[in-house]
């Protein structure tokens, strides 16, 4: 593209989102979306669905404008709850809890919250840049990979989420295997199997990301906690200063940086993306780093560059959505909805067809960024207040809005009932120090692997050589070798040690 | 004495029906005087609600009562279906019924609802008009190229469907046995997934809507379009009848329908609105948008349409030998 075709593009966008109005709905956006974000379960999804019949009397551009700030809106809140109460509001904060939950308990949610926002505000910026430059080639990018690519990633992906744990690899390998295997319930796509459904059909489609998420997180929690009375206390320190020092932005800016690149271009996958981009990009902060042993006890890297990955790879998602009119996750659908109730049909024509609306939305976003940590830096003295609620009467805030989050998903009492029977599982492996996020990126990736591996095999008529010739392939496996390698090495020679000793 | 007593009952009997009557007018002529719900078996942001939005938005002006979606997504559309079954016959519970939840679910799996009994059906909500599309990079450039393709080259090319006992399959299904053509089913997880391995051809076809805007992009080709009629935006593109494989569309159609019970009444009230509804040009601007039309029918032509299509359904899953689990 020409540099002066985008300039022209950019300034036609930015005179459509700076109208006063587009602005109001962008900033409605944003305050519905860190709201909903704020409060675990209930997801941006749900929120579009429920407000889509009302974006009939909107504008398109304001319509659009304001479903997209739900969206990223939830990104922000999302890592509120993930930091302050060790609750992930949404799939791509999991990793948030693993540091931002420590430094909350250290006294310092103030930092992490201000570093989240600003992760997340440069990233944002960034992949604004991004979509308004390379929509049309990272399309591209992403159409170069194949099952059998999709299949290599995944294990690649499974073997970070190894290296995520913090104690022991014996235990997180235990843990990613039974999330794979939680993530096997349901209908068999190839087949139309039901796997251990046991009849219930809100099993049809396998276990819902949310209420084990709640369970595993939320209520574990809240029993630890009750449980034991040195936790009760949510803070274990005093509240030291609500925004970072300049060591913390000093130590942070190359972590976003490292993230905003990685979750940008993870993004523009579909399937799990975002949820890769956050997760590798701890993966890479916690490999580089020279003290990888501060990760998973309050490492602000471990916040700042999964924070920035995943609001980069929320915003690239909508590159495949904007230039192919395909949805990489379920709220890119419902922007698809969106689009279609006001007759614009989403594909490659809209960006000729309605170059206002597309490059209206695309600023739309560097709009809703920069509202939304004007918003949020001011906010982190009110919700840092939160910690000083008696937890007595927080835990049952936090566990009535889980129900009514998870109700609001399907409208299925049974899923509010998968919450309990996670909750205890979650207890159980909180007494056994086993910790669950490598089990959700098991529970997630487990079952695209398998997809993807059947799908390719299929595709090559049965044959498996296919992964290795695929070069986009056989560079990820190799990966997946060379950091296996390096993860198990150590731990050989320990053990070996250890068994010398004795 | 005997037959007084009877005569007695029997005139109290008639009463009692015509005070039930009365009342049933009663309650038919306020229909709807509260909101109506309208259940979709789908998650939001797909094809069903894509015709269900517009459908709630001119039922809710017509009435003057809102029609609100409530989507019950899940399980291949059963969920749902079973939840609009088992909602009270009183007219406040309507469902959008995929083709496939009522023709082609109850005859693969073990459904909780019958698709005739548990229903009354109220009127048409519209049928997609697509077609077969394949991947220019493959070669044939229209559907008897394509045709012979397939038979030089048995196994090669790959279809992508919405996934497994959609009509998306059938429709694949059906042309490989109309055409003794081999051709492979890979099934996708809808059919966003689908088009994703469709264009950069990983599959060569598939037979969905969302693919008729890269077909105008001319990154597609439209072979054929499975649907009585030709598409009005793809004039130039025949139908499977016209080129020579009648009775092989495999229709992809959406109906209104009320747990069964709901008086009918009511049932002719919606109806009469609806067919209406779907003769006014804004409703079928709308609806060509989506690549619908919407022919209108009497609830007693949609029980025909639906038992030949149950009939019709079952001969092709046998022949095709489909199966679930």
């Amino acid at each position: 593209m020409e540099l002066s075709d985008l300039l022209s593009n950019l300034s036609l966008g930015f005179s459509v989102a700076a109208k006063p109005l587009n602005l109001v709905w962008c900033l409605m956006g944003a305050l519905i979306g860190t709201a909903i974000g704020v409060l675990p379960g209930v997801g941006p999804v749900a929120t579009m669905a429920l407000l889509l019949p009302t974006t009939y009397y909107l504008p398109p551009e304001g319509a659009l404008i304001m479903l997209a700030g739900i969206y990223y809106g939830a990104q922000y809140g999302g890592s509120t709850t993930a930091i302050l109460i060790n609750l992930p509001g949404e799939s791509s904060s999991v990793v948030t809890v693993l540091d931002g939950y420590q430094m909350a308990r250290q006294g310092r949610a103030g930092a992490a919250l201000a570093i989240a926002a600003i992760g997340s505000f440069f990233a944002g910026c960034v992949a604004t840049v991004a979509i308004a430059v390379a929509a049309p080639p990272l399309t591209q990018l992403a159409q170069q990979f194949g099952p059998a690519d999709y299949c290599s990633l995944m294990v690649l992906g499974l073997v970070f989420a190894i290296v995520l744990a913090r104690g022991s690899v014996m235990k997180a390998l235990a843990m990613v295997f039974l999330g794979m295997l939680l993530g096997l319930v349901g209908t068999d796509v190839n087949t139309g199997n039901l796997r251990f459904t046991f009849g219930i059909s809100d099993l049809f489609d396998g276990i819902g990301f949310v209420p084990l998420v709640m369970g595993l997180f939320g209520m574990a929690e809240i029993m630890a906690n009750m449980t034991n009375e040195e936790r009760r206390d949510l803070v274990t320190s005093r509240v030291t200063g609500l925004l970072p020092t300049w060591a913390d932005i000093k130590a942070s800016t190359a972590p976003i940086l490292r993230g905003t690149a990685l979750g940008g271009l993870l993004g523009i996958l579909p399937g799990g993306g975002a949820v890769l981009a956050s997760f590798s990009a701890y993966t890479l902060e916690k490999k580089l780093s020279r003290t990888p042993e501060r990760f998973g006890r309050g490492a602000i890297e471990g916040v700042a560059a999964p924070e920035a990955a995943n609001n980069a790879a929320a915003q690239t998602s909508f590159i495949p959505m904007l230039t192919l009119g395909i949805p990489s996750n379920a709220v890119m659908a419902m922007m698809i909805g969106g689009m279609m109730i006001h007759g614009i049909v989403p594909g490659p024509q809209v960006m000729q067809d309605r170059p206002g609306l597309f490059w209206g939305m695309i600023a739309s976003m560097w709009f809703g960024n920069l509202m939304l940590i004007v918003l949020n830096l001011p906010m982190i003295g009110l919700w840092t207040r939160m910690l000083l609620v008696p937890y007595r009467l927080l835990s049952i805030a936090i566990l009535f809005f889980c129900c009514i989050g998870v109700y609001s998903l399907n409208n299925s009492a049974n899923e509010v009932l998968f919450i309990a029977i996670f909750g205890l599982l979650g207890y159980l492996f909180f007494k056994l120090d086993c910790e669950p996020a490598p089990l959700l990126l098991g529970f997630i990736l487990g079952p695209l692997l398998e997809v993807y591996m059947r799908r390719a095999m299929l595709l090559s008529r049965g044959d498996a050589m296919v992964f290795l010739t695929r070069p986009l392939s056989a560079a990820f496996l190799g990966l997946a070798v060379v950091l296996l390698v390096i993860v198990v090495l150590p731990n050989i020679r320990k053990a070996r040690e250890v068994a010398f000793v004795e | 004495m005997k037959r007084r007593t009877l005569l007695g009952v029997g005139a109290g009997v008639a009463a009692a029906a015509i005070v039930r009557h009365g009342t049933a007018r009663a309650q038919v002529q306020n229909y709807p005087d509260k909101p109506v719900k309208l259940i979709l078996p789908y998650a939001p942001g797909g094809a069903t609600d894509m015709i269900g939005r517009p459908w709630a938005d001119k039922l809710s002006q017509a009435f003057g009562q809102q029609f609100v979606i409530e989507n019950r997504g899940g399980a291949g559309g059963l969920i749902g279906t079973e939840a609009a079954a088992k909602s009270p016959p009183d007219g406040y519970t309507l469902f959008l019924a995929p083709s496939a939840a009522l023709t082609v679910l109850p005859l693969l799996r073990k459904t909780p609802y019958d698709p005739v009994k548990s229903f009354a059906p109220i009127a048409r909500a519209g049928d997609l008009v697509c077609g077969f599309v394949l991947n220019p990079a493959v070669g044939p450039k229209n559907f008897q190229e394509t045709l012979a393709y397939a038979k030089a080259n048995p196994g090669k090319l790959a279809y992508g469907s919405a996934g497994l006992a959609t009509a998306s399959q059938l429709r694949l299904e059906m042309l490989k046995y109309r055409t003794q053509t081999d051709i492979l089913h890979v099934p996708y997880r809808g059919s966003a997934d689908a088009l994703n391995d469709l264009l950069p051809n990983n599959v060569q076809m598939m037979n969905e809507i969302n693919v008729l805007p890269h077909v105008k992009a001319g990154k597609l080709i439209l072979l054929n379009i499975n649907y009585p009629t030709r598409h009005w935006d793809f004039p130039d593109v025949p139908t499977l009848t016209e080129l020579g494989y009648p009775d092989s569309d495999v229709p992809i159609w959406y109906s209104f329908q009320a747990p069964a019970g709901t008086p009918p009444a009511i049932i002719e009230k919606l109806n009469l609105k609806m067919n209406e509804i779907a003769a006014t040009d804004d409703m079928k601007v709308k609806a060509r948008m989506i690549n619908v039309v919407i022919p209108p029918q009497t609830p007693e032509q949609m029980t025909q349409h639906l038992l030949a299509d149950i009939k019709a359904t079952d001969v092709l899953i046998k022949a095709a030998n489909v199966k679930l689990e």
